[in-house]
Order: structure tokens, then C-alpha cells, then sequence
């Protein structure tokens, strides 16, 4: 235990303060309530509802040009701290701080399916708050980063997945967003788009934003983060360098497909031991004029 | 040195949180309004692409925005004034009946398409971050679009149908009757948009009240028709979707000047219920989109 105090005199780009978010949802196991209550709920179709912790006590403090690779295993909270800071989610407790509004790509697509997809590219600049010439000089940019060319003036309902969400991301990155949230939203596409937005990403990595990508591939993550949160049961087990995070996970995802329980979570156990949190300390505002 | 006690592997972090916004907090009441301007495009952009598309599943498309009201009237005319002979005592039963049933539904589209505004467009609250009661204002402004066409046919209507009623000055007075019902459409819609959000379940009953408001607002039948209950009939005149019908009435068809009280009643209402509704909307600004 160190007396160290961490001073970040960059500000940073988001700051998520010691957050827990807690899911009440309904269950159909009878046994969480009884009695008449149970008939009633029962009659209205309503079944008793439990609390699921999707999180617990994460914090993280992520700097501009920081590329951060989100990984666990299925519902160990990864999409759940997607919509906390993008603020779709209220925490339970704790706070997130962020630059500016975090813009949150998921794998639904976000558009109006019975218009054009031209139509929904100026809704959605219009949407993030562009003006008209803004538009006209990006809107080429747009059609070429979701390579749609050909389709642009169908109506969306006519778009594969793969193809929806092209556009949106390419809509999404048309304002250089400061903060990316990006939640398996890339699975869907192929790998001549994955490549331009791999080259998107960085152009906006640049432009001192920073990006957050969940993904089960682990090779996404490799190819564009350099640095990995690991969350396993909705606690941060691991935070650091991509390469070392990866190679831990690695070896924990063999233990636990060759069923030796026990090792993995010796070592997700012994990971866990080195971890390091910010503490977070919110700066007196009186504190900037000496230094 | 103040170090708070942590847990172990914890270090203490100095942010400078000045430059930060939390997230999920609404802004101030004033960067709201200013926002909503600054969204102006948006919402007329979102207002005219939905009219066009409203329709783009249907073989006749946008025939449908007059068919509807007309379709509607004669349904209405067949009811009531053919079957129930509610006609009695009123001078030019069908333009009465028309302007009922055009004009209020009119209210009831906007107003429950307003109610709905932020569940149907659910996938774009959660994709931009823009402020969210341009959607209410986009789904009225679509509304009143959508209404040139309809009051252009309701007036030739008139024109046409026996008895025909001669064009006057008067007539104009149709456009600021028709902004002032916007607005109020608009105020409720604010509000119920907020409650709809929270509480889907109330979705289901505005088709009920919009009905019984139909009744309420004189749509097909004349306000003599409760002189035996006195009570009710001042009720009904306080409703401003009644005197949205008088005015219009009075003007168009009996070619008299609309009474001030009219005018004072349906204005008060109006913006009563935008400054009402937009102040609620706005107080849970940051909770729409969110998952449950």
C-alpha cells in the first residue's frame, strides 16, 4: 500500500467513479414470492421480480488517444458498462463523468426503416446537431465509409444487417465523436469495412477521442485497442495493456473450455490480486492557481 | 495528506472533473429552449420525411391523408345524420359534420402520435443525443403538413356540397384557429409523452378519453342537443377543442365574426398547455430512451 497520490494534469475523457448497477427483472422462478401476491401477479402476467447484479464497483479513468478493449465472458457486464456511459442506463450508484456525450454504436440500427438510406444519413447528422453545410461536405464522405453506393436510395427495411450498420456507423463517425462507444456493432461486417474502420477509428484516436469496443473476437480487440478491461461476474478483474490482458484471458478462457474450474479462477484470483484502481480524488477548484 | 481509506490496490486519483459533464444530467430549462431552436432542421426535416413516408406501404400513399377524413366524415354523416337524425335544427348539417370530424381528427392523431413520439422512435433517442422534445414538435408540425391538403378538401367540400356557402374574409380566420389547436395539441403531447414513457400502459387508455372528448367537443351533434343539463354545457365550452370547432364553424359556414370568448378560451389553453408541457417533458429529459 502506497502513500502515492496518481496526479492526471491532462483531463481525461471519461471517468467512471466506483460504479454499481444493480438489474431488477422479472423471473419465472415462483419460489422469489409467495402467497396472494403470487396469484395476483400471476393473473396479470406480471411474474416477481429479483435483483441482478450487473456490476459491481468498477472504476476507470481513460485518457484522450486511448483505445479500450472490453472483454469478458456473455454477461459479465460488458454491454451493461456500454450503456452506463453512454448514460442510457442511470447507475445504481457512482458516477460517470465524460467529455462530452458518449455516442453509443449497438447492433441494432439505429434508422428509420421506411426511408431512404440517404434520407437517414441527413436525419441522423441533423440528429447529432450538423448543419446543412456541414452535411452537403461530409454526406460523400458517409456514402463511401459505409460503401453503399449503390443502395443509397432504397429504403433501409430493404438493408441487410451488415449493410444498416455500416451506415450507421459511418453516420455516428461523420461528427468525429470524442468519446465511441462501440458494442459488437462491427461483428456484422465484412472485412473489406472492417479495415476502413479500423482506419476511421484511428483518424479519431487522433483527433484526441477515445473509443470503447466490446467484442468476443479476440482478435478485434489485439487489432485495434491498446488497452483491455477485463470484466468477469460484473467485476473488473483486469485493466491494463492489451497484450497482457489478452494473454491472462487467454489462459483463463482454456481452463474453463478444457472444464478445469478450479484453475481458472485460481487464476482470474491471482490476476485479481494485482489489480490496481483509481481511487478517484475530484481536484479543489481553488487548486489550479498554484500550481 | 487526506488520503481516504481504500481498499487494497487502489490508488488515489487526481481528476480534474471541472472540464467534465456528468452523464445523464438534463441541462438548464434556458439551454433546453435554445437547443430546441438550434435543432430547428432536425425537426422540420424528420416532420416532412415522415409525411412522405407515412404512407409509402400503402398502394395509394398520400390519397390516404384525404381519404381518411373524407371516409371518415361520410361514416359519421351516415350515423348521424341519416340514421339518428341528429340534424335537427342545425343549418348545413354536412359542412358541420365535416369540419367536426376533419378538425378534431386532426387533434386525435396529433395527440396520440405525440404520446407515442419517444416509443416509436426509441432506436434514434438512443443512437443521437439531441433534445427530445423536437420530436413532439416534429410529430405536430408533421401534423399541420399533413393538414393542408385535408383543410383544402374539407373547404371545397363545403364549396360543393349543397347547401354551398359563398367564400368571405372570414375564412382566413381558419389559419390562426388551426395554429392555436397545434399548440395545444402540442402541450398535451408533451405531457403525455412523459407519462406514455414511463407508464406505457397509459397509451391504451388515450384512445378511450380522445373518444369521449370527441363527444365532448360537439364533433357531430349541436351543443342544444344538452340544454336540459346546463353543467354539462359549460363544461363543453370550456373545452378548447369545441371552440377550435365553433370558431371555424362560425366563420366558415354562418359567416359570423367568432366571439372573443371563443378566441380567449382556446388561447389560454393553448399556451397553458405548451408552457406546462414543456416544462414537464423537460424535467425528465434525461430518462427517455432509457431501457427498463
Amino acid at each position: 500500500m502506497t502513500n502515492k497520490i496518481e496526479f492526471l494534469s491532462e483531463p481525461p475523457a471519461v471517468v467512471v467513479n466506483n460504479v454499481s448497477m444493480a438489474y431488477r427483472v422479472p423471473t419465472s422462478d415462483n419460489a422469489a414470492s409467495t402467497g396472494l401476491l403470487r396469484s395476483i401477479r400471476r393473473a396479470i402476467g406480471n411474474r416477481p421480480m429479483v435483483d441482478v447484479h450487473a456490476l459491481q464497483n468498477i472504476s476507470l479513468v481513460v485518457g484522450r488517444g486511448e483505445s479500450v478493449g472490453i472483454i469478458g465472458r456473455n454477461g459479465s457486464g460488458k454491454s451493461t458498462l456500454m450503456k452506463l456511459i453512454n448514460g442510457r442506463v442511470p447507475p445504481t450508484s457512482g458516477a460517470i463523468y465524460a467529455s462530452s456525450r458518449p455516442t453509443l454504436l449497438g447492433v441494432s440500427a439505429a434508422l428509420v426503416p421506411d426511408i431512404s438510406g440517404e434520407q437517414n444519413i441527413i436525419l441522423g447528422c441533423l440528429a447529432m446537431g450538423m448543419s446543412k453545410k456541414d452535411i452537403s461536405t461530409k454526406y460523400q464522405g458517409i456514402v463511401e465509409l459505409s460503401g453503399l453506393e449503390n443502395s443509397i436510395h432504397l429504403p433501409m427495411r430493404t438493408y441487410s444487417s451488415g449493410m444498416a450498420s455500416r451506415l450507421q456507423f459511418a453516420i455516428a463517425t461523420a461528427v468525429d465523436p470524442e468519446i465511441l462507444l462501440i458494442d459488437e456493432a462491427l461483428n456484422t461486417g465484412d472485412d473489406q469495412f472492417k479495415g476502413r474502420t479500423k482506419q476511421r477509428m484511428d483518424e479519431l484516436l487522433g483527433k484526441a477521442g477515445c473509443v470503447f469496443l466490446v467484442s468476443h473476437s479476440v482478435g478485434t480487440i489485439k487489432e485495434m485497442c491498446t488497452r483491455v478491461v477485463w470484466l468477469d461476474e460484473g467485476e473488473l478483474v483486469m485493466d491494463g495493456p492489451a497484450d497482457d490482458v489478452i494473454k491472462w484471458y487467454t489462459t483463463f478462457i482454456k481452463h474453463l473450455t478444457s472444464r478445469d474450474r478450479v484453475a481458472a479462477m485460481k487464476t482470474k484470483r491471482r490476476v485479481m490480486n494485482d489489480l490496481v484502481v483509481p481511487h478517484l480524488m475530484a481536484r479543489e477548484t481553488g487548486r489550479r492557481s498554484t500550481e | 495528506m487526506a488520503v481516504p481509506d481504500e481498499k487494497d490496490g487502489a490508488v488515489p486519483t487526481s481528476v480534474d472533473l471541472r472540464t467534465l459533464i456528468k452523464v445523464g444530467v438534463r441541462p438548464h430549462f434556458l439551454d433546453y429552449l435554445v437547443a430546441l431552436w438550434d435543432y430547428r432542421h432536425f425537426v422540420f426535416f424528420d416532420a416532412k420525411a415522415s409525411v412522405q413516408s407515412g404512407n409509402s406501404r400503402d398502394r395509394l400513399g398520400s390519397i390516404w391523408l384525404i381519404l381518411n377524413p373524407v371516409l371518415n366524415g361520410l361514416t359519421f354523416y351516415l350515423i348521424f345524420g341519416v340514421l339518428l337524425q341528429v340534424d335537427r335544427g342545425i343549418e348545413n348539417f354536412i359542412g358541420f359534420l365535416i369540419i367536426g370530424v376533419f378538425l378534431f381528427q386532426m387533434s386525435s392523431r396529433s395527440i396520440s402520435n405525440g404520446a407515442r413520439a419517444i416509443q416509436s422512435n426509441l432506436k434514434v433517442v438512443q443512437a443521437f443525443n439531441f433534445p427530445r422534445a423536437t420530436l413532439l414538435l416534429s410529430v405536430n408540425i408533421r401534423e399541420l403538413l399533413a393538414s393542408v391538403p385535408v383543410i383544402i378538401t374539407m373547404l371545397v367540400l363545403i364549396l360543393l356540397l349543397e347547401p354551398a356557402e359563398e367564400i368571405t374574409w372570414l375564412w382566413f380566420l381558419v389559419v390562426p384557429a388551426l395554429l392555436l389547436q397545434t399548440v395545444f395539441n402540442l402541450g398535451i403531447g408533451l405531457i403525455l409523452a412523459r407519462v406514455v414513457s414511463r407508464v406505457n400502459d397509459v397509451a391504451n387508455v388515450i384512445s378511450f378519453v380522445m373518444r369521449i372528448l370527441m363527444y365532448a367537443s360537439c364533433v357531430m351533434f349541436p351543443i342544444s342537443l344538452f340544454d336540459p343539463y346546463p353543467t354539462v354545457q359549460e363544461a363543453i365550452e370550456v373545452n378548447p377543442l369545441y371552440q377550435v370547432l365553433t370558431i371555424v364553424r362560425e366563420s366558415v359556414l354562418y359567416s359570423e365574426v367568432p366571439s372573443w370568448e371563443s378566441w380567449a378560451i382556446l388561447g389560454a389553453w393553448a399556451l397553458g398547455a405548451l408552457a406546462v408541457g414543456m416544462v414537464f417533458f423537460w424535467l425528465a429529459e434525461e430518462t427517455y430512451g432509457r431501457d427498463e
